[in-house]
């Protein structure tokens, strides 16, 4: 079972620069939540709040069911060199593994790498060199990297990115099969229709919470264009104000 | 270190090896040639990964700074350990705690390091010539396989075991954390600890290295066989293996051939023009190989 989180008041502010600004919001256990918003409107920032990868005030509570899981998390890209011969298998066993990639290899741990790798296609491309892959590839060896440890809570940044349609497809059968197994995934996205597939909750953030909710209800068509306009200084949160915390 | 001795010298008289073995000096470079090789060679590839290159040359420099501190301080001009030690050890850190604060590009931040460094050595050298002579700073700059004495190889063999020790169990998590910071500190990775651990490593390797390989040249082991290596081959665990081949090889020959070939040559130097060599020989088979 996946954890949920609660957000309480929290900002976040590089200099003079407000990214967010009292967000407070409960996002339910077991569920995939889908963060929306205009470019620029805060919700990578987020979602590297909720990581611990980028400081904040208030508070984020992620609130296990028993013990702590374990967190994937699919950032929104890495860099790669391509004349570093590195490769998809070597990437893959670096996050597996304190058994230095130049070592022996154990079978076991090979064919656990090989396994994930296979359920996002990529299984016939171990040898390819990282910096040498598409883009769209290279973002569905980085979701094989996050279900290693077979995780509780799934963060996913803009997952999609350069990938092709039958990326996305595994990509959204996973995300539903790891739903099914009521494991929490955290997903920031900006393509609707993709979204209104996933059938998640939505949670539109435009450096405040602007809107939450199904996805029936918040990518309305008569909803959408307003939601992601650019912040303009108060008018946003007055738009559709968010429901209410638990 | 007598056993290995005694055996070259079976060796030579046996006719396997060559008159030059039976010096306990040349047996001494070779002993540390072997240690120093798979380790420099072995780390060059994280330098290259993390694109730390400019970073060990810029620790190299800093060793003549020590050498001269050491001195000055009134430790023995052949050997002086704790200056060395000190400096290295507080100019790598200092430089890399300041990269982590600051917004100075890195290249632009370690040249003014580095400049630094070389700039107060070259002062301080001025007070301690006295105490030294010209051969000693040649050494110090170049690498002199004649100055190296048993206890010399023995702290070269504590640092090589300690930082293979240290190596082996951080090895992918070191290159995790450069690859992408992020994942590694989802994953519960201490990333800070890690860049800190592999900072402290170089400068270690690099002050073992300075009396082989010499201060100016120490940087370029670093990098050079983990740049053929990276020519060569197609997987991590490869380009590891083959770079501490190569840095091995380069050694051996830096140090036999000019003694061999009866060559004025410093050992430092030969080895890093062996080195250059399997470079640009690996370049060129790669231009012939892509047409």
């Amino acid at each position: 079972m996946g954890p949920a989180i609660r957000l309480q008041n929290v900002g976040l502010k590089y200099g003079d620069n407000v990214i967010l600004e009292d967000i407070s919001h409960y996002l339910e256990a077991g569920q995939c939540h889908v963060i929306m918003g205009p470019n620029g409107g805060g919700k990578t920032s987020l979602l590297r709040s909720i990581l611990g990868l980028t400081p904040f005030t208030g508070a984020i509570d992620i609130q296990w069911p028993e013990h702590k899981g374990n967190i994937g998390y699919v950032p929104q890209k890495a860099t790669f060199e391509s004349s570093l011969p590195f490769t998809v298998m070597d990437f893959i066993l670096l996050n597996q593994s304190r058994n230095p990639l130049f070592w022996r290899k154990r079978k076991k741990e090979q064919d656990h790498a090989l396994a994930q790798l296979d359920r996002v296609g990529m299984a016939n491309r171990t040898d390819r060199r990282m910096g040498q892959l598409s883009g769209g590839e290279q973002q569905r060896v980085l979701f094989a990297q996050s279900l290693l440890d077979n995780p509780d809570l799934l963060v996913l940044d803009e997952p999609t990115t350069g990938m092709d349609e039958q990326g996305v497809r595994y990509l959204e059968s996973l995300i539903h099969e790891l739903v099914r197994e009521n494991k929490t995934i955290l997903a920031v996205h900006h393509d609707v229709s993709a979204v209104r597939r996933l059938d998640g909750q939505v949670h539109v953030v435009n450096r405040q919470l602007v809107d939450s909710g199904p996805v029936s209800e918040v990518l309305r068509a008569d909803k959408i264009e307003r939601l992601f306009n650019h912040y303009t200084g108060g008018n946003v949160s007055t738009l559709n104000p968010a429901q209410g915390v638990k | 270190m007598d056993t290995i001795r005694h055996w070259a010298q079976l060796g030579v008289d046996a006719g396997w090896l060559s008159e030059s073995f039976s010096y306990s000096f040349m047996v001494n470079a070779v002993v540390a040639a072997i240690l120093l090789g798979p380790l420099l060679g072995g780390l060059g590839t994280l330098v290259i990964a993390k694109r730390l290159a400019f970073f060990s040359e810029a620790v190299g420099h800093a060793a003549l700074t020590g050498i001269a501190l050491g001195v000055l301080l009134g430790e023995p001009a052949e050997n002086p350990i704790i200056g060395l030690f000190s400096f290295c050890m507080i100019f790598a850190l200092l430089l890399h705690f300041v990269r982590n604060r600051t917004n100075v590009p890195y290249d632009t931040l370690v040249g003014v390091f580095l400049a630094f460094a070389l700039a107060v050595g070259a002062a301080l050298l001025m007070y301690v010539a006295r105490k030294i002579n010209i051969h000693m700073l040649e050494n110090v700059l170049f690498g002199s396989i004649l100055t190296i004495t048993d206890y010399d190889l023995l702290i070269l063999a504590v640092t090589c075991g300690v930082i293979l020790l240290v190596l082996i169990p951080t090895f992918n998590r070191i290159l995790l954390t450069c690859i992408s910071p992020d994942i590694a500190k989802v994953r519960g990775y201490a990333t800070n600890f890690y860049d800190y651990l592999f900072v402290m490593m170089i400068t270690l390797v690099t002050i073992a290295s300075v009396k082989i390989v010499g201060a100016v040249l120490v940087g370029a082991l670093l990098l050079i066989p983990g740049a053929t290596a990276r020519l060569l081959t197609k997987n991590m665990g490869s380009f590891v293996l083959m770079s501490a081949l190569l840095a091995t090889i380069s050694c051996l020959i830096g140090t036999i051939l000019p003694m061999e070939l009866k060559l004025p040559i410093p050992s430092g130097a030969a080895i890093i023009i062996v080195s250059t060599s399997f470079f640009l020989t690996a370049t060129c088979y790669r231009i012939v190989r892509k047409g």
